[in-house]
């Protein structure tokens, strides 16, 4: 499938012949691609796609066979996932991982806290990492909660626990694993309206997600990966009105 | 009988120290070290050794003690905090071994199996500490800075650090955080704070053998920090409180038979802890029953 994307902003992440295999099954198969500044591109695909696997591999959670992946130009081949996150390369994680023990203002405050050391901040700098806290947890509907510890929190405020996290830094790129799954419509909503707020802003965006009604109204680019392998990786009409991928995506493979 | 609670006083107040310096690595970084009384007898030991060869000075003593603490502490921490959690435990017992060896044979610093005697009380800017009446206050004083060091931290941006990596490593590091080294460097504190209460302990006694320092010591320490409240501020100090008087207050108890005390105690000890992870796992001081939501790895 040819690239019929046109825009001609900045190339983040470039990613060239990534392959990743697990015993004999190849979970990400010769995975060329590009992840353009300020756009959302959506992983689309069945389970078992490598997906995951794929946010894996970027972050360093994984470590590639072969292939490279090239941040802003420069290799990122051996980072560790702290490296990846103090480069601008956040993720949440589809079983969430919130720090449990903590309040949601912890969880927040922790996220934008990267320092080894113990260390002074000056007034300053403490009120404008409130600032940060309070703007993620006001996007994000959580503010009443503040003081909950993220275990009492319900199914949906935890999804968005994990947003308010990533939505709290500075960071350019944005790895969603499913962030929308199972919410209700209402919350669908304010959570299509966080991330193209932060879109505009400038922030990119690489998501997973199954629902293709989200699909289809925040991706400005789908790649569709089947089996490790990219199969498309265009615009969404395109690779949504493509008869066979359509097949493969509701399991109807021939 | 007043000399006898004053001891006692004493000790739970040095006891708590080692409480709350565990408690620090324990309930807060998720590290489960079973080597506690490790760095207790090298402070212990190093600040012993200094007093009798170079200064009791506390204002040189101490610094001696934490230091070498500090710095063997790496030796435990650097090669064990990069594998998962059950390893971490397992390296520390092996240390904790390892440690009572060389605590027992090392003749020429510790005394070998008869440790070392006549070590000289704590010196303050030439006043000497050994009344019991005075070094209550000295060992009071520094539970209350180390309890103010650790609360600090704790609630400070590295506190925070190691809470997360407490609730999920994979999580701390995709935000930025350098698992490993946060974690070396809370044991590092751990073991230079753990390191003062074995000085205390040391001029306290004016001697010290290596079975202040074996692994009975790593348990009962972990014990205080369980039964009193993991992660808590107040748990460490009401579990080293509540271990250290039950033996007194079960010898008070005449109807029992004197010889048997020691196996009571046990009895006592094994029951009380089976039962308070049954019903209060946060401990006494801790939260009731922690529920878990979600999976965090």
């Amino acid at each position: 499938m040819t690239d019929t994307h046109t825009s001609s902003s900045d190339v983040l992440l470039e990613i060239r012949g990534l392959n990743k295999s697990f015993g004999g099954v190849k979970a990400v198969d010769e995975v060329s691609m590009d992840l353009r500044a300020g756009i959302v591109t959506t992983l689309v695909g069945p389970n078992g796609a490598g997906k995951t696997t794929f946010f894996n591999l970027i972050t360093g959670e994984l470590t590639k066979d072969t292939g490279s992946i090239r941040w802003l130009g420069q290799k990122i081949d051996r980072i560790k996932p702290y490296q990846a996150a103090r480069k601008g390369i956040l993720r949440t994680f589809q079983d969430l991982r919130l720090f449990n023990d903590m309040t949601v203002e912890e969880n927040i405050l922790t996220s934008i806290e990267p320092m080894s050391f113990p260390t002074f901040r000056t007034r300053a700098q403490r009120a404008e990492q409130q600032e940060r806290v309070e703007y993620a947890l006001e996007r994000t509907g959580l503010a009443d909660k503040r003081h909950t510890l993220a275990n009492d929190l319900a199914y949906a405020e935890r999804k968005f626990l994990s947003m308010a996290r990533i939505l709290a830094t500075d960071a350019r790129l944005w790895l969603l694993d499913e962030p929308a799954s199972g919410l209700d419509p209402q919350s669908y909503d304010r959570f299509l309206d966080i991330l193209r707020v932060e879109v505009k802003k400038g922030v990119t965006v690489c998501i997973i997600e199954h629902n293709l009604d989200i699909v289809i109204s925040i991706s400005d680019r789908i790649a569709f990966l089947d089996r490790g392998r990219l199969l498309a990786d265009g615009d969404p009409e395109t690779v949504l009105n493509d008869p066979e991928l359509t097949a493969i995506y509701f399991g109807e493979r021939a | 009988m007043e000399a006898y609670l004053l001891n006692l006083a004493i000790l739970i107040s040095i006891y708590s120290i080692l409480a709350v310096t565990l408690n620090f690595i324990m309930g807060y970084a998720g590290i489960y070290s079973l080597a506690h009384a490790v760095f207790f007898g090298i402070g212990a030991y190093a600040s012993s050794y200094t007093a009798l060869n170079f200064s009791a000075s506390i204002f040189i003593t101490l610094p001696v003690a934490m230091a070498i603490g500090a710095a063997l502490s790496l030796v435990l921490a650097l090669p064990a905090l990069r594998v998962r959690g059950e390893y971490f435990v397992a390296a520390s017992l092996g240390l904790q071994v390892l440690a009572v060896t060389i605590f027992s044979e090392w003749k020429g610093v510790t005394g070998g199996i008869g440790g070392l005697i006549g070590i000289p009380p704590v010196n303050i800017a030439g006043l000497e500490i050994y009344k019991p009446g005075e070094f209550i206050f000295l060992t009071v004083v520094t539970l209350i800075v180390v309890l103010v060091v650790i609360n600090r931290l704790v609630h400070s941006s590295f506190g925070r650090s190691l809470q997360a990596i407490r609730d999920s490593e994979s999580a701390a590091a995709a935000f930025g955080k350098n698992v490993p080294l946060i974690k070396t460097i809370s044991v590092v504190i751990s073991a230079a704070l753990t390191a003062v209460a074995g000085a205390l302990y040391a001029s306290y006694l004016a001697f010290i053998n290596v079975e202040s320092f074996m692994l009975d010591t790593s348990v009962l320490i972990m014990a205080m920090v369980i039964i009193g409240g993991t992660g808590t501020q107040a748990g460490p100090i009401v579990g080293a409180a509540l271990l250290l008087l039950l033996p007194s207050v079960i010898s008070y108890l005449d109807f029992l038979p004197q010889t048997e005390i020691g196996s009571i105690q046990q009895i006592i000890y094994g029951l009380g802890m089976a039962l308070l992870m049954i019903y209060r796992p946060g401990g006494i001081i801790g939260r009731k029953k922690v529920t878990s939501a979600g999976g965090s790895k």
